[in-house]
């Protein structure tokens, strides 16, 4: 009897992993364009080849891929102010149970508003340009990055501290060398759900901003979609939008994924 | 007044050390009435029962805690916070988990006041010096996760001594080793530490153990503890020539320390 090995070798692994990931997207697409078919010719109703067709028409004239840069942006910037603020607070607060304790009951009464909640206010207070979109982005973010960092650096090993106090390291330099990269797996963590979050708000905030002023200038994909859904009901448009916000999405999720393992090999095992 | 050459490197005068929790003011005494002398080149093991605060002593030494009563000096100077003269190496090790064996062996001489004597290209070579010493040329680039709880060890003696503490402080750092790498490592460091050096080019070392037979094997002198609340029951000289031999792990005296403390050793686990 002869003995068949199969070499599972690292590339073989990772197209099964393909494969298996994009299998059911696959079939929703086919029973989907599918169910299309037996609609009346002059359906409104979006189907996977009417889809692709706004796909590409939106990407020829340029529209989709602005609008997507300009939310990207939006995203970036809230995204940066939340992680500063988040992370010097929260290593603040992580580190000194004072500061905890005081700031605790306003930041955890803050944190059940949802930034949506915010949206009426930010309008009124900034208009209806990329202000607003910024502050509610900055606002979503922003939690998920101070909750995340206070964890992992209150729950630093006291031994390293100790050891590095031991070790004639400056206070200062316990911070930077010691206590911020323990808590750098947290903080990382943080960092992709706050990322997550900012995203979701952005498409919502630039919706609700849009809305406000109408057809005008407010750019985003979010106010694309509600010009879409406003001006020329158009489904298929609207789709796109959709499918190119859930694909930022897992594409910001990857990069934060790779980032994760890039500048943690030590959590490699 | 003179200093004499007898004056000891560490010496704790009527220590006591108190602890409150923080939410009950429930106190415990871990240690009281602690007075030890411990002279520069010794190697002072100290063995008690569980609970008898024989790492409480340590961190008071380290500095990083502070006796409730009575003083702490080393070469007659008050010790008031930690510093890179008393090196510690901790139970369970401390290494920084994201760095590699060689940063870590480096950790202190590039952070910290252990390397204000050396130039950089110095420093680099007194880390790899001290990485070649443990035995760990090859495992440079790997990180703690990736090494045995004995190479670990290595790695966290490799950093002690790097740092070139005057006093090496020692807290169970054989404690999570298998049998034989511990018998291995307790020859090792003894050879490290200078066994067949005179006495004036010795480190002193304070080491934790609970294992009597170890610190028959180590020490000059052992210190024995006993608890509720802790306190130093005897100190038992160990007169063996160095190097020692490895049959003295069984010598008689071992079985003499195990009798002071074998009573209050079975109620700490009853």
């Amino acid at each position: 009897m002869t003995t068949t090995t199969i070499a599972v070798t690292p590339a073989r692994l990772r197209w099964t992993g393909v494969w298996h990931a994009t299998l059911l997207p696959i079939l929703l697409v086919i029973v989907w364009q599918v169910w299309a078919l037996t609609l009346p010719e002059n359906s409104a109703a979006p189907s996977p080849v009417k889809v692709m067709h706004a796909f590409f028409e939106l990407v020829a004239n340029g529209g989709l891929i602005s609008a997507t840069v300009q939310s990207l942006g939006r995203v970036l910037v809230g995204f940066a102010f939340a992680l500063v603020v988040g992370v010097s607070l929260g290593a603040l607060m992580g580190s000194n149970p004072t500061v905890r304790h005081n700031l605790d009951p306003l930041i955890e009464s803050f944190r059940p508003i949802a930034p949506m909640a915010l949206l009426p206010m930010a309008i009124l207070w900034f208009g209806t340009g990329t202000a607003p979109s910024l502050f509610i982005v900055a606002y979503a973010a922003f939690f998920p990055m101070l909750v995340n960092t206070v964890h992992a650096v209150s729950r630093v090993d006291r031994k390293l501290v100790m050891a590095g106090m031991t070790m004639g390291i400056p206070r200062a330099k316990i911070l930077v060398r010691i206590i911020l990269p323990a808590a750098l797996p947290g903080v990382l963590l943080g960092a992709r759900l706050a990322m997550g979050v900012a995203w979701t708000a952005i498409i919502a905030a630039e919706l609700a901003v849009g809305a406000k002023s109408g057809a005008g200038q407010s750019g985003g994909i979010g106010q694309m979609m509600f010009v879409f859904y406003a001006y020329s009901i158009d489904l298929n448009n609207i789709v796109v939008c959709m499918i190119v916000v859930g694909l930022v999405a897992l594409a910001i999720d990857k990069i934060f994924r790779f980032a994760e393992f890039r500048f943690m090999p030590w959590r490699h095992k | 007044m003179t200093k004499t050459t007898a004056a000891p490197k560490i010496k704790l005068t009527g220590v006591s050390k108190k602890f409150v929790a923080p939410l009950t003011g429930h106190t415990t005494l871990a240690v009281t009435g602690v007075d030890l002398d411990i002279q520069a080149g010794e190697f002072v093991c100290v063995v008690g029962p569980s609970g008898c605060g024989k790492s409480t002593i340590l961190n008071l030494i380290a500095g990083l805690d502070t006796p409730t009563s009575g003083t702490i000096e080393m070469d007659g100077v008050l010790i008031t916070a930690p510093g890179a003269e008393r090196g510690v190496m901790f139970q369970d090790y401390a290494l920084m988990p994201w760095q590699t064996v060689v940063d870590n062996v480096g950790f202190g001489l590039r952070h910290g006041t252990p390397g204000k004597n050396f130039t950089p290209a110095q420093r680099e070579a007194r880390i790899r010096d001290h990485v070649d010493m443990v035995g760990l040329k090859g495992a440079e680039k790997k990180y703690p996760h990736q090494l045995s709880g004995g190479m670990r060890q290595r790695v966290a003696l490799a950093r002690l001594l790097a740092n070139g503490p005057d006093v090496l402080l020692m807290d169970e750092p054989l404690g999570a080793l298998d049998a034989q790498t511990r018998l291995i490592l307790q020859a090792e460091l003894l050879r490290i530490w200078g066994e067949t050096l005179p006495r004036e080019q010795r480190k002193t070392v304070i080491f934790i153990t609970h294992e009597i037979s170890e610190a028959v094997f180590l020490a000059d002198r052992v210190v024995v503890m006993s608890n509720n609340p802790g306190s130093v029951k005897s100190v038992v000289p160990i007169d063996l020539p160095r190097p020692r031999a490895e049959g003295v792990r069984a010598h008689p005296v071992a079985e003499q320390i195990w009798g002071m403390i074998k009573d209050e050793a079975y109620r700490a686990i009853a």
